[in-house]
């Protein structure tokens, strides 16, 4: 007994340690693989989700990938992550590049490197529009309900500081919570929530504000100074030819339900590393 | 212990779990978490077990209609999975409610009373099944002999059919329980604060996946076997009394 208990320690540590095993020089494999890996979410409109006609991984995200492996003169391999997935597939090597809604805070750069920023969008509260709140103090003493492991629920507890923040599975649940007045506010990124807003038929309204600008980013395998150096460079190209900004009108643009402007162009990380 | 054990305990121990937990305000974060899994735990548990027996007592009357309502509850606990239950508690229940009534249950953490409830029943329903199989292996001789003594239904079960199922059924109930405790982390679904849902925030926050992780894992592991301790405590104390 006391030796299987033993064991049980040595058999975590062996298997987070398959997270931290070293690797060459991640570009030069790349290349010579002739492959990039791609990560990105499945089931996030317009990121990354499956196309229901062609049964395909399509979205911003994944054209991104795309983009970027032409760049690198190398063809896309994709791979469809969980939000948990995300950081140990790319610590482990598994992905050479995850395009998967990345929000940058300064303490996740700790975990993984960050590209510049391709677009940022701001972060909103839906309220309803009856219970007349228009500030984020007028929140003060209330709940908001935010999407469990999202950049939402960070930017949450760290602006409305005075308001319980719930936290939920998924979207959907996140906003039902609101619609069955459990809470009082959702807080969403501006793009994630349009469809939660048109869902609520008039009743709920942004509130005028927002807490903060999150600024959005490719990720690398940390210490891949190469790799990530090319996919900066990359991300400088498209942007300079326009790619960046077609990708973008072709999921968020005008004719799409978010018909929402990307006001921000390709920033570089440290901006944001304040 | 072997020597081989006590390394991999040391490197558990640091540099990774201790960084993460080090971190400002981590470790109240999981303390507070904790706190929140055990009340979930034990509330729950008092009240499955207390469920289970009513449920089990009415279910060894005759009649065919009790015992076809238990029936049918134990199968919808069992085969529809425990998260669609909890979702149909916390978000399906209180709309049938009156306003007045989903305010208040709004305002008195309304995620924790409808996790609770939710788990209550869910853990009650396949608890009384092993009480029945329990109940089952005691001799028939036992309830006849009761009632020679004129005993009523009720005395009959609370002093002496009901003890010798328990006993029964001890092992069975100690899996329960475990399965319970660790069902207590669905509770992170609808905003309830509790341990998976503290560290699910740290990773959230760090991206350090594997190591909020294994936090978590530990503190599983740990309390599991305090469990399954307590539980081979108690099939001796009751094993003794045999004789």
């Amino acid at each position: 007994m006391k030796f299987r208990l033993a064991l049980i320690p040595a058999f975590v540590v062996a298997l987070s340690a398959t997270a931290f095993s070293a690797h060459a020089d991640q570009l030069a494999d790349v290349k010579a693989r002739g492959t990039l890996v791609c990560g990105t979410l499945t089931t996030t409109e317009p990121l990354g989700f499956q196309d229901p006609k062609t049964r395909q991984i399509v979205g911003f995200d994944v054209d991104m990938c795309e983009a970027i492996a032409g760049k690198l003169g190398v063809k896309l391999e994709h791979r469809g992550l969980s939000i948990e997935q995300r950081i140990p597939e790319l610590a482990a090597g598994r992905v050479d590049l995850v395009s998967a809604a990345l929000g940058y805070t300064k303490e996740r750069a700790e975990q993984v490197d960050f590209t510049a920023a391709h677009y940022q969008v701001p972060m909103r509260v839906l309220v309803r529009k009856a219970d007349k709140i228009d500030s984020f103090a007028a929140l003060a003493g209330k709940r908001v309900s935010a999407v469990k492991t999202s950049t939402p629920e960070i930017y949450a507890r760290q602006v409305l500081t005075k308001s319980e923040v719930l936290t939920y599975q998924d979207g959907p649940a996140a906003f039902l919570a609101f619609m069955q007045d459990k809470v009082d506010g959702f807080v969403t990124s501006h793009t994630a929530g349009l469809r939660y807003l048109a869902e609520t038929k008039g009743e709920g309204v942004y509130i005028n504000d927002a807490l903060a600008w999150e600024p959005s980013a490719l990720g690398v395998k940390k210490g891949e100074p190469a790799m990530l150096a090319a996919v900066n460079k990359a991300l400088e190209e498209l942007e300079a030819s326009g790619d960046i900004d077609k990708l973008w009108v072709k999921w968020y643009g005008p004719d799409t339900r978010f018909a929402f402007a990307r006001e921000k162009k390709l920033t570089p990380i440290a901006t944001f590393a304040k | 212990m072997t020597g081989r054990g006590r390394i991999a305990c040391r490197s558990v121990q640091s540099p990774m779990a201790d960084l993460l937990l080090a971190r400002p305000g981590y470790f109240a974060l999981l303390l507070h978490g904790l706190g929140i899994t055990a009340k979930l735990f034990a509330v729950s548990w008092v009240a499955a077990i207390i469920v289970a027996s009513v449920l089990t007592a009415i279910r060894a009357t005759s009649s065919k209609i009790a015992q076809g309502v238990i029936a049918l509850f134990v199968e919808y606990h069992r085969n529809v999975p425990g998260l669609v239950q909890l979702f149909v508690w916390y978000f399906g229940v209180p709309q049938l409610l009156p306003r007045d009534w989903q305010r208040w249950i709004n305002r008195n953490d309304g995620e924790f009373l409808m996790a609770a409830i939710a788990l209550t029943l869910y853990a009650a329903a396949y608890m009384s099944e092993d009480l029945r199989s329990g109940l089952r292996s005691v001799s028939s001789g036992q309830s006849q002999a009761a009632k020679s003594l004129g005993l009523t239904y009720t005395q009959t079960m609370r002093f002496i059919l009901l003890p010798q199922a328990l006993r029964n059924a001890l092992p069975a109930l100690v899996n329960q329980t475990l399965a319970l405790f660790k069902a207590t982390s669905l509770a992170m679904m609808i905003g309830v604060a509790e341990l998976m849902h503290a560290v699910r925030q740290m990773e959230n926050e760090t991206y350090r996946t594997f190591e909020a992780f294994i936090v978590a894992s530990i503190c599983y592991l740990a309390i599991s076997y305090l469990l399954i301790y307590l539980g081979s405590v108690a099939s001796k104390r009751v094993a003794m009394s045999k004789r």
